[in-house]
């Protein structure tokens, strides 16, 4: 049961991102646009996995082969089969689902770290298995022509504003999807199985399919995102999509911001995204590597001070002035978070 | 007592308002802003930052009179009638998708009115794919990909020889030495970094192989970093191949250099793209290791020596001090695209985009820094005059072996045995 003041929070932050483009100074062909939308993918990526490794409890490292997958998707619809990127989306995000479930089927036999070892692994076999793939276009991966700016290519070159607005619909799909399985009978399953699967199966949970079907539903919509990156890049090899650095993004946001909690992809990533963007933008030319050590060292402060990540902070801030009616209304909040 | 005070910061305010803005304002009025895009950071670093080096060099000669030198732009200070280049360096870490967010910031936030570069050729698609969106120039220097030029771009200009060339130039070579040295080369090892450079010169490579008969008897891609290289060396080694192309950049240059002296192996010769092989900073590392290997090049001290006197004073009063090592064949090529890019604007006489562009594409440009003297682009942004030689590496003195027009020393063949040096 969602809180009215979460609901709240959730719809007016819709409406306000909504409104955005449409402001005069809004998004347009600015660099602040780039990291707006930015922020909206990189917050989809981390709820997509925040589904299997937050909710679920199972670690993932391995989500950067989903998103490549549905990167791939998209990118041979256009370049290979000289078509539209529609075509390529649902099935990058359909065969991205049957990849995580014939991969996560025998892993899930594996728990905690040795989960986690394991779906580090697939990321280096996929990652080489497309470098060698020459359908997919190997080494040299795909590259985009000049397409036609509009909705029907997803492309465009004189606005970011469809690109905005576009990064805004998968993040209202991703969080939308996460929003409805908090409060059904599937997030209550997700979280049985996080806090004890022996306790979840004693109690008629079937942990095997309650995994396999998030890690599916997760992959699926790392899938879109991946998608939505390829359109965004003109271009898609291995190294951008399939590596431990993409991996690690999904991670480390998701962690930043609160492992396991509604907003803290999002937060993650409104921190982590900026931060990365604008060190690089307006210091990378001192070229020594300053924006990365700026960027390292928040992040270690970050895990040091509040290893919860942000949503961490946010509730021990609000505990505070703890009144009645708020240690309340956290409560509930906490509710349908956890 | 406290209104005083007031005033007086008002007034400090104001002041410092004035300088700060009013100054940039009138100061753009005679400012050209060239956007640069190379890896400052990542496992291209050292190159990227020769890269910007060399740009630095060139706008020294542009803004500033140096009658001493006897090269288009260097006479007069600044472009047109007093108009500065003034660098906006972006960083893109050796990532596409870096760099076509850079690129972006680049034209739209700095409004520079073009980018030069990328270095790696997987970066400089995206990044120019911008530009042509966006109808804005970009200019390449080193980038070798031959699909750069193979896109029917308008708006992008490339100086460097591309991979096809080099191959050809190669196999070439190889056919020179079987007919005039007895050589008898007849079987080829590839080995190159799995990456759009790689891939693509290991595709040209192959092509041209045919052409002369040349049996490929080994293809090892590597990965960008590795750590170790002794499986793709020891499966080198089994092939036992005449001649292996080599692409590997910067420290898997060496790494792969130093693999074959521990395993004990060489082939007859080596030759190399444009990689590790001819960056002064990694056969100083190298040593006596890296003598005998050879490469393609369009930039050597010595050949400056000969043919491009004036590079070599540019590298020396400009370039050295930045960079503490003399210019190599990939930096030299970004300068040069600056200077070409300098000629095309004041061939136009303003700034306009079209224009230059025009200018760019259609008109033969002086250019002492490069091999050939002189640059013209086809349709598509090829430069149609690029020159590459092969050179040897003896003591880190790069002999130039072929062609004969360019030729100073006689090839050290085969390769001296690692326990015969």
């Amino acid at each position: 049961m969602k809180s009215k003041r979460s609901s709240t929070l959730w719809y007016a932050f819709l409406l306000a991102a909504l409104a955005l483009p449409f402001l005069p100074g809004g998004i347009g062909n600015t660099f602040h646009g780039h990291v707006l939308t930015m922020i909206l993918l990189y917050a989809s990526m981390a709820q997509s996995w925040n589904i299997i490794s937050g909710y679920c409890g199972q670690i993932s490292f391995g989500h950067a082969v989903f998103f490549g997958i549905g990167a791939y998707g998209a990118a041979l619809a256009v370049v290979t089969f000289d078509s539209l990127p529609w075509y390529g989306v649902p099935a990058g995000a359909a065969a991205a689902a049957i990849v995580s479930v014939l991969i996560s089927a025998p892993c899930f036999r594996l728990k905690g770290h040795y989960f986690a070892i394991a779906t580090f692994a697939t990321v280096e076999i996929f990652n080489r298995l497309f470098m060698i793939w020459d359908w997919v276009g190997g080494a040299i991966g795909l590259d985009y022509p000049i397409l036609e700016d509009g909705w029907r290519n997803f492309s465009w070159s004189g606005t970011k504003n469809g690109y905005y607005l576009g990064a805004l619909a998968l993040f209202t799909l991703v969080f939308g999807i996460v929003r409805r399985i908090e409060s059904h009978r599937m997030g209550y399953y997700l979280r049985a199985v996080r806090e004890g699967q022996e306790t979840a199966e004693s109690l008629g949970v079937n942990s095997t399919f309650v995994k396999l079907s998030a890690m599916a539903l997760s992959a699926a919509l790392a899938a879109l995102c991946g998608a939505f990156f390829a359109q965004y890049n003109y271009r898609v090899d291995p190294p951008m999509v399939m590596s431990l650095d993409m991996s690690m993004k999904f991670v480390l946001i998701t962690i930043l911001g609160g492992l396991g909690t509604f907003w803290g992809p999002l937060l993650g990533a409104a921190i982590l995204i900026p931060l990365q963007e604008y060190t690089r933008a307006y210091l990378s030319h001192l070229g020594s590597g300053v924006d990365l050590m700026i960027f390292g060292l928040i992040i270690i402060v970050t895990m040091i001070k509040q290893p919860r990540g942000i949503m961490g902070i946010v509730h021990s801030l609000r505990k505070k002035p703890e009144t009645p009616a708020a240690s309340e209304e956290i409560c509930e909040d906490r509710e349908g978070e956890r | 007592m406290r209104s005083k005070s007031m005033l007086a910061r008002l007034l400090v305010f104001t002041l410092c308002g004035v300088f700060l803005f009013g100054g940039a304002a009138f100061g753009a009025d005679k400012v050209i802003k060239i956007g640069t895009l190379f890896p400052l950071t990542g496992p291209s670093a050292v190159s990227g930052q020769n890269c910007l080096n060399s740009l630095l060099a060139a706008v020294e000669v542009i803004n500033n009179a140096h009658p001493e030198l006897d090269m288009p732009l260097a006479a007069k200070a600044g472009l047109l009638d007093g108009y500065k280049i003034e660098l906006v360096k972006a960083d893109h870490q050796g990532k596409p998708d870096v760099a076509k967010s850079e690129a972006e910031r680049l034209y739209n936030q700095e409004n520079v009115f073009a980018i030069i570069g990328s270095y790696n050729s997987s970066a400089t698609k995206p990044a120019s794919a911008v530009a042509e969106r966006a109808k804005k120039l970009f200019l390449c220097g080193a980038s070798s990909s031959a699909a750069l030029t193979e896109r029917g771009y308008k708006y992008f200009f490339r100086h460097a020889p591309t991979d096809a060339i080099e191959s050809e130039e190669f196999t070439d070579y190889i056919s020179w030495l079987n007919k005039e040295k007895n050589a008898g080369i007849k079987t080829l090892g590839l080995f190159y970094e799995n990456s759009e450079f790689g891939k693509h010169a290991a595709d040209e490579a192959k092509k041209a192989a045919k052409e002369v008969g040349l049996e490929i008897t080994a293809d090892v891609p590597f990965n960008v970093g590795a750590t170790n290289l002794s499986s793709e060396v020891q499966t080198l080694k089994a092939a036992n191949p005449d001649a292996v192309f080599g692409a590997a950049l910067g420290g898997d240059y060496s790494l792969w250099v130093r693999t074959m002296k521990q395993v004990n192996w060489l082939p007859k010769i080596a030759i190399n793209y444009c990689t590790g092989y001819q960056n002064p900073a990694v056969q100083k590392e190298l040593g006596a290791d890296g003598n005998y290997f050879m490469g393609g090049m369009s930039f050597s001290p010595e050949l400056a020596e000969k043919f491009m006197p004036e590079a070599l004073v540019v590298q020396e009063k400009f370039y050295r001090p930045l960079a503490n090592q003399p210019f190599d064949s990939d930096s030299v090529q970004e300068a040069v695209m600056l200077m070409i890019l300098g000629q095309a604007i004041e061939k136009a006489g303003a700034l306009d985009t079209e224009k230059v562009r025009e200018i760019l594409a259609s008109e033969t440009f002086v250019s002492p820094l490069s091999l050939s003297g002189e640059v013209a682009f086809a349709p598509g942004g090829q430069n149609i005059k690029a020159l590459s030689v092969i050179t040897q590496i003896e003591n880190q003195k790069y002999n130039t072996i072929y062609p004969e027009k360019f030729k100073d020393s006689e090839v050290i063949y085969p390769m001296k045995p690692w326990d015969n040096r």
